[in-house]
C-alpha cells in the first residue's frame, strides 16, 4: 500500500543512504590533497616531465573568438593560442641593443614572417591605385611579408597567405557585424578600404559627437539636410510606424506619443518637430553634445579585393595601410590577432532572421570543441566559469625552430624559451580562497590585499608592479554650484563654508599639503609617490623604450612646479628624487592668507576676533561605496589639514566629510560641483603620453569641465624658435594629430607630423599648466603588489612597461610538478613568504 | 487521487503560464539597457531585440517567446553575460555540478539528521537530548558560509585532506571529484542536519507519548520495535515533505558556497542575469525554478495520501 508498509523497505532505504554515507567519507580517506589535476577530473597529474603554471582568475572567458571578443578577461586564451607576424622580446647576448644594458629594452623580430617586412610602397601605389596611397609618399604604407613554410594549426591543417586575407575577409564581412572589425581600421592604424568593406551595403549611423563636429559645420562641409538623421528612439522613446529607431530631420511623418494623452499637445509629432523645435534650437542634445543627432551614411557593396591585404602567393602577404608607419606602430599593425580558421569559423556561425534581415552569431572559440590554436598551447580542456587548462601545441614551430631562445642574465647560460609545459587557470573569486591556495603551494601569485602589505612587502618572493594610473586629490571649484549650495535653507553659513574652496590660494596650500610619501605608506602602500600629472610608466618613444618622466624636460617641469632649484643639485635627475610635495611650513603660511583673502571677500567670519574663523570648510568627500579604503582616505586628508592648518587662521578648521554611496554617479558628483573633493585618476595606453591631454580639454570627461574652461587658458611656447600662442584645448588637439589654425596659420604635432622633442616640450608644458590650476594634485602613482611562487623565477628583476618582468615565455623553474609536490610537503604543506 | 493529481497537474501548468506572463511582461516593460551610440554591438543587439520582437505588443512578443520555446526550444541567446550565446546550453552545462553537490549533501544529511533528531527524543531531557538541542541550534543559527570559511581553513589548509576547490571537469563520480566535494557539501549540511534533526526529535517526541504507542509497548513491542513501526512512520508524514523541500533547495544553489569551492553552478546565475541585465537567461531561470517550485508543491500534496491512508485529499465521498 504504502511505502513504508514494511520494515524491510526502511531497512533498505537506511543501508543505502549508509553505503552514501561511506562513500563520501571513504573518498576523504585518501591521504593529502594532490597538486592541481587535469581538468578532466583524471587526477594528479605531477609528474617530473611537466612543469605546470597553476594561476586563478575572479572570471573566466566565456568568449574568446578573435572577431568578437569585448573584454580583457575573454582575450586570456590569446596569449597562449595565437602568434602574430612579428614579436617582441627581451634584449639579450643573442639579441643586443645598442646602449641598453641586456633585459633594458626590448627587441622586434619575426614570429610567423620568416623575414623583416619588406616596404613596397612605391610598387603598390603604382600598381593599385585603388589603395589610394598619396603620390608623395614612398615608403610606410605598403608592406611585403614572407611568411613561414611550417605554419599550421593544432590539427596539424597547414596556414598559409590565403588564410589570412579569407580571416580578415570574415572579420569585416559587413552581415556579421563583428565587435572586432573597427580594431583594423579605427585604431592607430587602418588596413586600406577595411572600413568601406565593412560598412558596404549597411547603412550606418554615426553620431555627431562621434564625428566631433556641429550640425552647421557639418551642413558647411557640403551636406545636406537628408543626410541628417534624428535618434528619435533615444531622445523621445518614440520609432517610426516601420520600426525604425532613426528618423531624417525633413520626416515630417507624425509618430504617436505613447508619453502622452491621446487628444493633448504633443500626442502626435514627427522628426522634423523635434529638430525644429527642440535641437536645432538647442534646447536638448544641444551643441554641447550633439550624441541624438546623426550622420546616415550608405555605402553601397564594395568588394573585398580593394581591401589592403593581399596574398601574393601562398606564403606573400601583402599589408596595405591608410597612413604611413613603421618601428613598433608597424609591428602592432602586423599583430594579426584577427586570424581564424575558416573552416571552423564558418561551421559556428548561426543566423536568425528578422523582419528587415539577419543577425548571425557564432559559437567560434567558446569551447574546446569550437577552439583551434596556432600558437605554443593549445586548450586542454574548458569549463564554463570554471577552469581553463592549456597544454603544448607541439605542432607550433616555435619548438623546433631553435630561435626561440634567450641568454639567462645571470648564469649567461642559453635556455628555450617555453618551458612551461601545462598553464592551468582555475577560476577561483574568493580571495581568502586564493590566500590559501597559494601558501599551499596551488597557485603560481597572489595579489596583496591591504592587510597583506605590512607583513609581506619586504618579501624576496613579493613583486611591485607599477600602475599608469595618477591618483590625484581633485577640488570642487564650480563657484556658481557651490554659492547655490551655500544659499540652500538646510546650510548653516555661521558655521560652515564652501566658497573658500574656490579661492587659488586655497588650491596653492592644498598642493603642499599633503605628505605623498606617509599617504603610499598608510592608505595605499601598493602605489608610489604621484607628482606629476603623467604617471611613470608612459613610453613616448616606444621604438626606444623611453620613458616620458625620465625625460630632462619632464623632470624639470616638476622642479619648476615644486620650486625646486635644480642648478642647486648634481643632475636633474637628482632635483627631481628631492621633490616631497610636502610643505607643511608653506602649507600654513598659504592657509593663513587663503584665511585672510576668504574674511576679506566675507566668505568667512571672525565675529569674537580671535584670528579664527568662525566657519568650519566642510569638504564632502565622494564615494561611490563606503568601504574601510574611503574612511582611511579621508582621515588621512583630515590629518594633513588639521596638522597643515596649525597656526593659522583655519587652524582645525577644514574638515573632509564622507557623502552618501553615490554608485556609479560619484564622479558625475564632483563635476557637477554637488560634492567638493576626491581621489581619482585617469589611465591611458601607456604607449601614447600624448594622448592623455585630451583628458583634460574634454569638458565631458575632465573632472573639472564645469568650471575649467581649457579653450579659455593660453599657454605660449618655444617652437624652434617661433614663439607660439594657443589655448590648452588647442595645443592638445594639435598634440594628437589635428590640425589648428591659429592667426591664420597652421600647426599639427601628431605623431609624425612633428620632432618628438618638440612634442615633448609640448606636452611637458600642458603638464605644468595643468597642475597650475590647482584642479588636480598628485598623490600616487598606482601599481600593484604580488607574491610570486618559489616554482618558479622570472628572468628579470626590473619590470618593463612592455613586458613586464618577462611573461610566460621567459618564465623558468626551479623544480618541476613531482618535486615541487614534495618539496611544499617537506615545508609541512604551508609555505613562508 | 488519480483525479486529484491531474487536477494538481493541470493547476500547476496554469499557474505556470500565468507567472511566466507576468515575469515576461514586466522584464519587457523594464528599460533596456542602453546602446552606447559608438559600441560595435549596438546594431547586432538592435537587431536581435527585433527578432525577439521587442517592437510588438507585448501579447505578440510573448506568443512569439512561447512559439520558440515549444517548436524549437529556442530561449534565445544572451545579451550580456555571455554574448551571443545560447542561454539554455549555458544554464544545462552549469546545473549539475549545483544538482550534485547539493544532492551529496541532502543523501549525507538526511539520516544523520532524522539519526539524531530520534536519538534526542528517545533521550528526551537527558545530556544527550540537550546536547544534541544544543548544538542544533547553534549551527541553525550560523549561516552556512562560516561553516565554508572553516572547514576551508581546517580540512584544506591546516589538515590538507581535501582540495580547496572542486574539481574541473564532468567526471562527477569519479572519486577525485567526490573527495573535491566534500568540503562544500559538508558546509551545506551542517543546516540540513540541524534542520531534519529539529523536525524529527519535534515530531517524534509528541508521536512516542500517544495513546496507540503504549498500547503497541501493550502488545508486547520493544521500544525499537514499537518506534520503527509506529512512531517514526507517524513522524515522517512532516519529514518528507521537508526532504521535497529540500529538493527546491538543491536546484537553487548556494551563492557564497559555490564562491568559496568555485563550484560553476547556476547559484549566481539569475542573480547575475537580473544584474547584467540579461532578460533572455533571466527568463529561462526563472521559468526553471518556478516549473522546479510547482513540482515540488504537487508532489509534496500528492505525498501525503501515500504516507498517511488517512489523507485523502480530493477524493469523492
Amino acid at each position: 500500500m504504502g511505502l513504508w508498509n514494511d520494515n524491510r523497505y526502511m531497512i533498505k532505504w537506511a543501508a543505502v543512504l549508509l553505503c552514501c554515507v561511506v562513500l563520501l567519507t571513504g573518498c576523504a580517506a585518501g591521504g593529502k590533497t594532490d597538486s592541481a589535476s587535469d581538468a578532466s577530473g583524471k587526477g594528479s597529474s605531477a609528474s617530473a616531465d611537466r612543469y605546470t603554471y597553476n594561476t586563478s582568475v575572479d572570471q573566466l572567458c566565456t568568449n574568446w573568438n578573435p572577431h568578437t571578443y569585448m573584454t580583457a578577461n575573454d582575450s586570456y586564451p590569446h596569449e597562449f593560442v595565437t602568434s602574430s607576424l612579428y614579436s617582441l622580446i627581451f634584449n639579450d647576448a643573442l639579441h643586443p641593443l645598442e646602449g641598453k644594458e641586456p633585459y633594458e629594452g626590448y627587441v622586434i623580430v619575426p614570429e610567423m614572417a620568416a623575414a623583416d617586412p619588406i616596404d613596397i610602397t612605391k610598387e603598390v601605389r603604382t600598381k593599385h591605385p585603388v589603395f589610394g596611397i598619396p603620390s608623395s609618399a614612398d615608403s610606410g604604407y605598403a608592406f611585403r611579408i614572407k611568411l613561414r613554410d611550417d605554419l599550421c594549426w593544432d590539427d596539424g591543417t597547414p596556414i598559409d597567405a590565403n588564410t589570412f586575407v579569407e580571416s580578415l575577409k570574415r572579420l569585416l564581412d559587413p552581415k556579421l557585424l563583428n565587435y572586432r572589425a573597427s580594431d583594423v581600421y579605427k585604431g592607430t592604424y587602418s588596413i586600406a578600404n577595411s572600413e568601406k568593406f565593412a560598412n558596404a551595403g549597411v547603412g550606418v549611423f554615426t553620431s555627431f559627437a562621434d564625428l566631433n563636429t556641429t550640425y552647421e559645420a557639418y551642413i558647411a562641409e557640403g551636406h545636406t539636410d537628408d543626410e541628417v538623421f534624428v535618434d528619435i528612439s533615444g531622445i523621445w522613446n518614440i520609432t517610426t510606424a516601420d520600426n525604425k529607431t532613426y528618423a531624417a530631420i525633413t520626416d515630417d511623418t507624425k509618430i504617436r506619443d505613447e508619453a502622452v494623452e491621446e487628444g493633448q499637445p504633443g500626442d502626435y509629432i514627427s522628426a522634423k518637430e523635434i529638430w525644429d523645435t527642440y535641437l536645432n534650437a538647442g534646447m536638448i542634445d544641444g551643441p554641447e553634445t550633439y550624441t541624438g543627432i546623426v550622420e546616415y551614411k550608405y555605402e553601397a557593396d564594395y568588394p573585398f579585393e580593394n581591401v589592403g591585404l593581399y596574398a601574393e602567393d601562398d606564403l606573400t602577404l601583402v599589408f596595405v595601410f591608410n597612413s604611413a608607419l613603421d618601428g613598433f606602430y608597424l609591428t602592432s599593425a602586423l599583430s594579426t590577432s584577427w586570424l581564424v580558421k575558416p573552416e571552423l569559423y564558418d561551421a559556428c556561425l548561426k543566423e536568425t532572421k528578422t523582419a528587415s534581415g539577419s543577425v548571425w552569431s557564432s559559437t567560434y572559440c567558446t569551447s574546446k570543441d569550437t577552439s583551434v590554436s596556432y600558437g605554443p598551447y593549445k586548450i586542454a580542456s574548458y569549463q564554463m566559469d570554471k577552469s581553463i587548462r592549456f597544454t603544448r601545441n607541439d605542432k607550433w614551430y616555435g619548438y623546433h625552430d631553435g630561435r626561440h631562445v634567450y641568454v639567462d642574465p645571470v648564469d649567461e647560460k642559453q635556455y628555450d624559451m617555453y618551458q612551461t609545459t601545462d598553464i592551468d587557470c582555475q577560476v577561483i573569486a574568493d580571495t581568502t580562497t586564493t590566500k590559501q591556495m597559494f601558501f599551499a603551494g596551488k597557485l603560481a601569485a597572489y595579489g596583496l590585499q591591504a592587510e597583506d602589505y605590512d607583513r609581506y612587502r619586504n618579501s624576496e618572493y613579493c613583486y611591485q608592479t607599477p600602475g599608469s594610473t595618477v591618483y590625484f586629490a581633485i577640488i570642487n571649484g564650480f563657484a556658481d554650484v557651490i554659492k547655490k549650495r551655500e544659499e540652500a535653507a538646510d546650510f548653516d553659513k555661521k558655521t560652515k563654508d564652501l566658497e573658500t574652496i574656490t579661492l587659488p590660494v586655497f588650491r596653492e596650500a592644498c598642493a603642499v599639503t599633503f605628505d605623498k610619501s606617509a599617504f603610499v605608506q598608510n592608505v595605499m602602500p601598493r602605489c608610489k609617490e604621484g607628482f606629476g600629472l603623467i604617471g611613470s610608466t608612459y613610453i613616448y618613444d616606444p621604438d626606444e623604450c623611453l620613458y616620458y618622466r625620465q625625460t630632462d624636460i619632464a623632470r624639470k617641469t616638476l622642479c619648476d612646479f615644486y620650486s625646486v632649484k635644480a642648478d642647486e643639485y648634481s643632475s636633474l635627475e637628482s632635483a627631481e628624487e628631492s621633490i616631497t610635495g610636502y610643505d607643511p611650513v608653506k602649507a600654513a603660511e598659504l592657509f593663513q592668507k587663503t584665511y585672510e583673502e576668504a574674511l576679506e571677500k566675507g566668505f568667512i567670519t571672525d565675529l569674537d576676533g580671535d584670528g579664527h574663523s568662525d566657519q568650519t570648510v566642510t569638504l564632502t568627500y565622494s564615494v561611490a561605496a563606503d568601504t574601510d579604503h574611503q574612511t582611511r582616505i579621508i582621515d588621512y586628508l583630515n590629518e594633513s589639514f588639521k596638522e597643515a592648518t596649525a597656526g593659522s587662521g583655519f587652524d582645525g578648521k577644514i574638515q573632509v566629510i564622507k557623502s552618501a554611496p553615490l554608485g556609479n554617479d560619484w564622479s558625475n558628483s564632483l563635476r557637477n560641483g554637488l560634492t567638493d573633493i576626491v581621489l581619482a585618476g585617469w589611465s591611458g595606453s601607456r604607449l601614447d603620453p600624448f594622448n592623455l591631454t585630451d583628458l583634460y580639454v574634454d569638458s565631458s570627461r575632465a573632472f573639472d569641465g564645469m568650471w575649467f574652461d581649457a579653450a579659455s587658458h593660453d599657454m605660449m611656447l618655444d617652437i624652434d624658435g617661433e614663439e607660439v600662442t594657443m589655448n590648452l584645448k588647442q595645443w592638445s588637439d594639435s598634440l594628437n594629430g589635428q590640425t589648428v589654425t591659429v592667426s591664420g596659420k597652421e600647426y599639427n604635432f601628431g605623431y609624425g607630423k612633428a620632432d618628438v622633442d618638440t612634442r615633448l616640450a609640448i606636452l611637458a608644458g600642458f603638464e605644468n599648466a595643468i597642475l597650475a590650476t590647482g584642479d588636480y594634485s598628485p598623490l600616487a602613482n598606482d601599481g600593484s603588489m604580488y607574491l610570486a611562487t618559489q616554482k618558479t623565477y622570472d628572468v628579470t628583476d626590473d619590470y618593463n612597461p612592455i613586458l613586464g618582468y618577462g611573461d610566460l615565455s621567459y618564465t623558468r623553474y626551479n623544480y618541476n610538478d613531482k618535486e615541487w609536490e614534495q618539496y611544499v610537503k617537506s615545508q609541512g604543506g604551508i609555505l613562508q613568504y | 487521487m488519480v483525479k486529484y493529481a491531474i487536477q494538481r497537474i493541470i493547476y500547476m501548468f496554469l499557474v505556470f503560464i500565468v507567472i511566466m506572463l507576468m515575469c515576461f511582461v514586466l522584464v519587457r516593460m523594464l528599460p533596456l539597457p542602453v546602446l552606447p551610440p559608438e559600441d560595435p554591438h549596438t546594431q547586432v543587439v538592435r537587431m536581435r531585440r527585433e527578432a525577439m520582437g521587442y517592437n510588438e505588443p507585448y501579447l505578440v512578443q510573448f506568443g512569439l517567446f512561447v512559439k520558440n520555446v515549444v517548436t524549437k526550444f529556442d530561449w534565445g541567446l544572451s545579451d550580456k553575460l555571455y554574448f551571443g550565446q545560447d542561454v539554455w546550453s549555458i544554464f544545462k552545462q552549469k546545473l549539475p555540478a549545483t544538482v550534485i553537490v547539493n544532492l551529496y549533501s541532502i543523501i549525507f544529511s538526511i539520516p544523520i539528521g532524522i539519526f539524531l533528531g530520534i536519538v534526542a527524543a528517545l533521550k528526551k531531557n537527558t545530556w544527550v537530548d540537550y546536547t544534541i538541542s544544543t548544538l542544533t541550534m547553534v549551527v541553525i543559527s550560523v549561516p552556512s558560509f562560516v561553516y565554508a570559511f572553516l572547514i576551508q581553513y581546517v580540512f584544506c589548509y591546516k589538515l590538507q585532506l581535501f582540495p580547496f576547490v572542486m574539481e574541473a571537469g564532468e567526471n562527477w563520480f569519479s572519486p577525485a571529484m567526490i573527495r573535491s566535494m566534500v568540503p562544500a557539501v559538508l558546509a551545506l549540511s551542517f543546516g540540513v542536519i540541524a534542520g531534519f534533526t529539529r523536525t524529527t526529535r519535534a515530531e517524534l517526541t509528541e508521536v512516542l507519548t500517544s495513546d496507540y504507542m503504549l498500547l503497541a509497548r501493550v502488545k508486547g513491542l520493544t521500544l525499537p520495535q514499537a518506534t520503527l513501526r509506529h512512531a517514526l512512520r507517524n513522524c515522517f508524514v512532516v519529514v518528507v515533505p521537508q526532504i521535497f523541500g529540500e529538493f527546491l533547495g538543491i536546484l537553487a544553489g548556494s551563492l557564497i558556497i559555490e564562491k568559496i569551492f568555485a563550484i560553476p553552478g547556476v547559484g549566481s546565475l539569475t542573480l547575475n542575469a537580473i544584474n547584467g541585465p540579461d532578460y533572455n537567461l533571466f527568463m529561462l531561470s526563472t521559468a526553471f525554478y518556478t516549473a522546479i517550485g510547482l513540482s515540488a508543491a504537487v508532489v509534496v500534496d500528492i505525498s501525503y495520501g501515500f504516507l498517511d491512508p488517512r489523507i485523502r485529499m480530493g477524493a469523492v465521498k
